[in-house]
């Protein structure tokens, strides 16, 4: 078992009175996609940025490739690629400029052509950054956050406001790093996207990492049971929905109900009776597996977009 | 590390998609030397000059001079005595003088033709370049007048420095001055912009070292403030008629750069305490506004109360106004070239360091 890539204990960060990050502690292992769920405000940014050596820290161990982000400086630098959360480049310069602009500050540098066709940017090669869509100028973040063909890369947030097949393009080329052994720190909203691509997920809140583990696992651990998912306009409270028989916790946002349950026909046939009772109207009625997404709110009370 | 060619370019790229940079820097400079030329210039349209001419001569050879001269729409003539034209001649007020000596028409009879006397001012280019080849013309037509058959009329040429440098003298050098200290302070805009963006963040990201960021940025402003020397200096030789020290042109540009890279260390400075671009504009303009008019720069200096001195002395584009002003039309000296040098050093040595200590990524 090689040395973990990233090694964090008790990882603390306050902003005035504000801890943004109250505690910390992970392992990030060789070749893996770690990834970082919590709504905002929960403190990613902050830790992957204090991973990154751009902010420094209160107090708490931080090792990544064997350094100190803090001290280490240009060294440091060159083995790591970051994508921060805001895309910020020289509006007026050209796709292609500045990914050889971004290539010369390292000796080890990707083809500027390759990474612009990686990221499915050929049509956009001249266009200037302040021409680009949010999609695209995240696609551009992403392609710097490589083109030193670092062993490890933070990408904060990258999906954020791309379409979904630009999505999910991403996803192909996230596993396609750590294919070729790259090490993925990665933060996401996206359930999905951290279901498909990491190998473990911190889910942070307020500062803190209150579950982690493989996303399967999480979900395993959180709910031994499927769950009913229906939408009605009235009539029916989280607090009736958890006295319908086999039901193990039940969820509402608006009108939007999710209930799990350890006996799906039996509580189907309760509900229905309920609902016929009151006189509530269900639709859109499905019984799907638990998924992150559940977990996330379980955990947290809050869904991972508020 | 080869980022500093790279950077360089960027530089320049985003200058010249900068509309508003390439405004200020060259438009705008060239639109303000240009009315100054014009409003204040030497008249210099082509039409005609001035010329004075003095015949101590009665022979009806010197009244067919009279009338040839006279007869080229390009020269004014003004009659008068000697001692008047000359003295006119070294206030600017004429081109240039054509005597015709005593005892010029008996000359021609006796066969041994007494030359004429031209006093110019050889620092005044279009008399050296329109008047004296008008002048040689008419030599010429008034040869053919008085004899067929070999050339009488020689001329003997005298010149004459005129002592009093016109206001256009005065202000052309200031002027560039003043661009070279807005091309350096405002300079610093594109780092500010750079940090408020967060690109500068972006940037620390990588290994790319500070002094790198930093010296290709200052080398980059440095080009622009030479060129933008070089292209005003033409213009105020073109549009305002300066007649400029050839001779002294590569010091003037040394100076320039010299004077270039103090400002842009004190536009740094400055960018260091603007969070934002709109926060920068006020700064800048309260440390640049003062100097165009306590520097010397649109009024002599001595014509300022003795209380204003010490602000005065304060001011770095004092030195840098008076060194140009030396090297480009010879002006008279406030400081001596060596303060002048010393103090513009000192500016640049005090505020880079202070600029490097202070400089953030964000
Ligand atoms: N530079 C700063 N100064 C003051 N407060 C800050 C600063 N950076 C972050 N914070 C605060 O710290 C907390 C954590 O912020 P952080 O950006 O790490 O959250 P996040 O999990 O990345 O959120 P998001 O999902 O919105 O990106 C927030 O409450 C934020 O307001
Ligand atoms: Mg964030």
């Amino acid at each position: 078992m090689s040395t973990p890539v990233i090694q964090v204990r008790d990882l603390r960060k306050a902003y005035g009175d504000l801890q943004a990050v109250a505690g910390v502690s992970f392992e990030v292992a060789e070749g893996e996609v770690f990834g970082m769920l919590g709504p905002n405000g929960a403190g990613k940014t902050t830790t992957v940025e204090i991973l990154e050596g751009l902010r420094i820290r209160d107090s708490g161990e931080v090792g990544v490739l064997g350094m100190d982000p803090a001290t280490s400086g240009r060294e440091f630098k060159r083995l790591v690629g970051v994508q921060l959360q805001q895309v910020a480049l020289y509006p007026r310069l050209r796709v292609h400029e500045v990914i050889s602009l971004f290539g010369s500050f390292y000796e080890q540098q990707a083809e500027t052509e390759e990474l612009i066709a990686l990221m499915g940017l050929e049509d956009r090669r001249n266009a200037r950054i302040a021409e680009l869509s949010g999609g695209q100028a995240q696609r551009l973040s992403v392609a710097l956050a490589v083109v030193n063909m670092p062993r490890l890369v933070f990408l904060d947030e990258p999906s954020t406001g791309m379409d979904p097949q630009a999505r999910r393009n991403l996803w192909d080329i996230i596993e396609g790093f750590k294919a070729k052994g790259m090490t993925v720190v990665l933060t996401t909203h996206y359930m999905e996207e951290a279901e498909r691509l990491c190998d473990r997920v911190a889910v942070m809140d307020h500062g803190r990492i209150i579950a982690l583990d493989s996303p399967s696992a999480l979900v395993r651990e959180n709910f031994a049971e499927d769950a009913i998912e229906f939408v009605s306009n009235d009539g029916l409270s989280a607090n009736d929905l958890g006295e319908l028989a086999a039901v193990t916790s039940a969820a509402s946002q608006g009108s939007a109900h999710s209930i799990f349950s350890s006996d799906i026909p039996r509580t189907m046939g309760s509900l229905l009776d309920l609902a016929q009772e009151r006189g509530a109207p269900l639709e859109g009625m499905r019984v799907r597996h638990a998924t992150l997404e559940d977990v996330f709110l379980k955990l947290t009370g809050r869904t991972l977009r508020d | 590390m080869n980022a500093f060619l790279p950077l360089f370019r960027t530089n320049y790229r985003d200058f010249v998609r900068d509309r508003t940079a390439l405004f200020w820097t060259i438009a705008f400079p060239v639109l303000f030397i240009g009315i100054f030329g014009i409003v204040l210039g030497r008249g210099d349209d082509g039409a005609s000059y001035e010329v004075g001419f003095v015949v101590e001569d009665q022979s009806p050879q010197a009244a067919t001079l009279n009338e040839v001269l006279g007869g080229f729409e390009a020269l004014v003539l003004t009659r008068g005595d000697r001692e008047t034209e000359i003295a006119k001649l070294a206030d600017g007020e004429r081109r240039a003088v054509v005597v015709v000596p005593q005892g010029f028409g008996s000359s021609i009879s006796r066969d041994a033709p007494l030359p004429l006397q031209v006093h110019f001012d050889p620092s005044q280019q279009t008399t050296q370049q329109v008047v004296i080849p008008v002048l040689l013309r008419a030599f010429e037509v008034a040869d053919r007048a008085l004899t067929q058959t070999r050339p009488v009329v020689t001329a003997e040429f005298e010149t004459l420095q005129s002592e009093r440098l016109q206001v256009i003298d005065f202000i052309m050098p200031g002027l560039i001055a003043m661009s070279v200290m807005n091309g350096g302070v405002f300079g610093a805009i594109a780092m500010v912009s750079l940090r408020e963006r967060r690109v500068l963040r972006r940037l620390s990201a990588t290994p790319l070292p500070a002094w790198a960021l930093v010296g290709a940025d200052v080398t980059f402003r440095m080009v622009v403030v030479l060129l933008q020397t070089i292209l005003l200096v033409m213009l105020a030789v073109l549009i305002g008629g300066v007649s400029v020290k050839v001779e002294n042109l590569p010091a003037l540009a040394g100076v320039a750069v010299l004077g270039g890279l103090a400002f842009v260390a004190i536009g740094f400075f400055l960018g260091a305490f603007a969070k934002t671009e709109q926060g920068f504009f006020p700064i800048a303009q309260v440390v640049t506004f003062p100097m165009l008019f306590l520097s010397g720069i649109f009024f002599p200096l001595d014509t300022m109360p003795d209380w204003i001195r010490p602000l005065v002395s304060a001011m770095p584009l004092t030195y840098l106004g008076d060194a140009m002003r030396q090297l480009m039309v010879g002006g008279a000296p406030v400081h001596s070239m060596a303060l002048n040098l010393g103090v513009l050093t000192a500016f640049l040595v005090v505020f880079f360091s202070l600029a490097v200590r202070l400089f953030k990524y964000e």
